[in-house]
């Protein structure tokens, strides 16, 4: 193409003009240049310097103190927002006993060096009676303190439930929102051939047993102080009733509901946000259909009533909502109805099969299973905007969501290694881990809030 | 196990069928059970509290604000990116993501010795991050806080953008972006003064929050640890706006 000699002449005057003025105007403050705008990179962790704990009650025997520095960290990992440098990366003193201010500054100043963004020191002391420990979290960046905390708990219990509340106040530090390290996960597993409840802690380790009475136990979840189980079991009379057990198993189960009778199956049964009443599914002869019932068996009231199916109820945080699924449009769906039974609006309309609801604490999505291709997926629907996204797609099924207490991951299980397995992930998509590892079949988790 | 399995899903528990087949297998026996369960007490599961303990937060914090709900469109992004190849989704067509971004492409190369403008330079920065047309976006946004005149193209010369480029590569290897915000619209304006060999001057300032604390903590901590950056063409405030890949 030619060029046009009278544009190429404005164009240079344009230059020229252009030239002179950022030469003449230059001390002027309208010459500023415009914004850098940075987007995010790959960086998606923190590096995260964690030296070696003072044991101020046995500096002799530092195996205290490393195990501590071991739940720590897996605390930490787990939020997935850090990486924890290694301490022998770091050539200075190993051990922090009492470090004055002066030394912390100085190092502050190696950790950077080494490309740490912020590092923590920390110390613990036994007494008969409790351990108490304590730590510091300083930013390289600024070389300033970001946070300083002080924990004690009775001697006698679990040194790693400190361990992860500090992993958790730490995360929390750094994102506004609590790691759910210190949180527990209720599930079922056929580990001992017929299904029964367990507990274990979010990071996967310490499974115990909530119930072993030999029959099916099915649906657990949580009571709002996260200190009992509710479930559904086939141990009373071999029909399904719902039972209210101690997680850790210091009282014998409950059974909560005998007044319904047997004629009445009992299916999931699930608490609302205020802990007064709870949502359940009750069968009767005809098709399953939601009721909210009083604690104490008292005040049933029936919510949904017609010839379809209507289960899984998931109550929204503000306890004024119940998400469900009914096959009352030929297959199932996802609808949402208010807490009396009013104002029931089907929220899924992609695909023929969609199922077990599970709303996030913080209001704003509706996890589930979406079929597709025959296996189940976890999706996400953004309550308020209807869309609804894949989450966890793979040729294996994923299913029953549950949310952390911080909305930020998910538990699900999943077919993906042959046997029902639980796995985290966080809500983006990243940071895929496998809790449970391949003991029977390990299915319908109930992620708890902070532990008791 | 596998039937059982299917079983315990509500879904399957649905089946009216199987449901009276399971009914007809019940039979009564554990009345005992019963009246256990009714001699005990909810309230009576309690656990004693042990843990103390002492807040001694020296972080300033300015609210407690918690992370607002992400705006409906923002979220799909980070999800999409993660989805497994091999998975179709035929039978729900109007969920597929709809908008597809490609990743960040490599660090900039040396710029071009051509005069640019305002526009091209935000329309390469732009690119960089991965967008390859222009967007529905507010474009003004930036312009609003950058000092220069609203109207007409501010012009910075080639050694001016080439600095911005490579300040900006170097600034977002010191950031990270938690996962939690990434799918969220969030955006922090900086007014950052530097020396002639880079380095942050006294403390740099937020003229626009993004409206979360934690972000714009995040942020300011970012500007500082990429300190000294490249050495700018001349000592002087400098305006950055912090943006999360995934909520462009």
């Amino acid at each position: 193409m030619k060029p046009d000699p009278r544009k190429l002449g404005a164009a240079l005057l344009g230059l020229c003009l252009v030239l002179d003025w950022s030469v003449f105007a230059r001390p002027t403050a309208a010459e500023a240049p415009p914004a850098i705008i940075v987007t995010s990179g790959s960086a998606r962790t923190y590096r995260l310097a964690l030296q070696e704990f003072a044991d101020r009650s046995a500096p002799s025997d530092a195996a205290d103190a490393k195990g501590f520095r071991s739940q720590l960290l897996t605390g930490l990992e787990f939020s997935g927002l850090f990486d924890v440098i290694e301490w022998t990366a770091f050539l200075g003193d190993e051990a922090t006993s009492e470090l004055t201010r002066a030394e912390l500054l100085e190092d502050c100043d190696s950790w950077r060096q080494i490309g740490a963004d912020a590092f923590v020191e920390g110390r613990l002391e036994r007494s008969d009676q409790s351990l108490t420990a304590q730590f510091q979290l300083w930013d390289t960046a600024s070389c300033r303190k970001r946070l300083s905390k002080r924990y004690r708990q009775l001697a006698g219990r679990d040194d790693a439930i400190l361990a992860r509340r500090m992993a958790d106040d730490i995360v929390e530090n750094f994102t506004g929102v609590p790691g759910v390290s210190d949180t527990e996960i209720v599930f079922v597993s056929t580990r001992t051939d017929n299904p029964e409840i367990y507990v274990m802690n979010a990071t996967g380790e310490s499974v115990r047993s909530v119930t072993s009475n030999g029959s099916i136990n099915l649906f657990p979840s949580w009571t709002l102080d996260g200190i009992g189980v509710v479930y559904t079991s086939y141990r009373h009379l071999n029909r399904p009733y719902l039972f209210l057990a101690s997680r850790s198993r210091q009282k014998p189960a409950k059974l909560l509901f005998p007044s319904l009778g047997s004629e009445r199956h009992q299916y999931r049964g699930v608490f609302d946000p205020s802990g007064r009443k709870m949502a359940i599914v009750v069968s009767a002869q005809g098709p399953a259909e939601i009721y909210t019932i009083n604690e104490d068996g008292s005040d049933l009231r029936r919510l949904t009533n017609n010839r379809s199916i209507d289960v899984s109820p998931a109550w929204s945080p503000d306890g004024e909502q119940i998400a469900f699924v009914s096959d009352r449009s030929g297959s199932p769906q996802i609808y949402v109805m208010g807490a009396d039974g009013s104002q029931v609006r089907r929220l899924t309309f992609d695909g023929s099969y969609n199922t077990a609801p599970a709303w996030s604490p913080d209001g704003a999505w509706i996890a589930y299973e979406a079929r597709v291709k025959g296996q189940f997926d976890i999706w996400l629907l953004d309550v308020e905007g209807g869309q609804a996204i894949p989450l966890i797609s793979h040729p294996a099924s994923d299913e029953g969501p549950s949310w952390a207490p911080n909305s930020r991951k998910i538990v699900f299980s999943s077919r993906r290694r042959g046997r029902a397995d639980l796995y985290v992930v966080d809500i983006n998509g990243d940071n895929l881990r496998r809790l449970t590892r391949g003991l029977g079949d390990n299915t319908s988790p109930a992620w708890g809030k902070a532990r008791p | 196990m596998d039937v059982a399995t299917d079983f315990w899903g509500e879904r399957v528990a649905a089946r009216r069928r199987e449901l009276a087949t399971w009914g007809m297998l019940s039979f009564g026996v554990h009345a005992g059970m019963l009246a256990v369960g009714l001699s005990l007490s909810v309230s009576q599961f309690s656990v004693p509290s042990e843990v103390i303990s002492v807040d001694l937060v020296t972080l300033p914090r300015a609210e407690p604000a918690r992370l607002q709900r992400p705006e409906p469109a923002a979220p799909v992004a980070p999800v999409e990116k993660r989805r497994p190849r091999e998975v179709v989704l035929p039978e729900r067509p109007s969920a597929e993501p709809t908008r597809a971004r490609s990743k960040p492409r490599p660090q900039p190369a040396p710029s071009p010795p051509v005069e640019q403008n305002y526009a091209d330079v935000l329309a390469e920065l732009r690119k960089e991050a991965g967008e390859t047309a222009p967007t529905p976006r507010p474009e003004p946004r930036v312009a609003s806080v950058a000092p220069s005149k609203p109207s007409g193209p501010a012009t910075v010369s080639p050694e001016v953008a080439a600095w911005m480029r490579s300040a900006k590569a170097h600034v977002r290897r010191s950031w990270v972006v938690p996962p939690g915000f990434r799918t969220q619209d969030l955006e922090a304006h900086l007014r950052v003064r530097l020396d002639r060999q880079g380095r942050v001057l006294g403390n740099p300032e937020v003229v626009r929050s993004s409206g979360n604390p934690w972000y714009d903590e995040g942020v300011l901590r970012a500007i500082l640890k990429a300190s000294p950056l490249p050495p700018p063409p001349q000592a002087d405030v400098w305006s950055f706006v912090f943006v999360p890949e995934d909520s462009l």
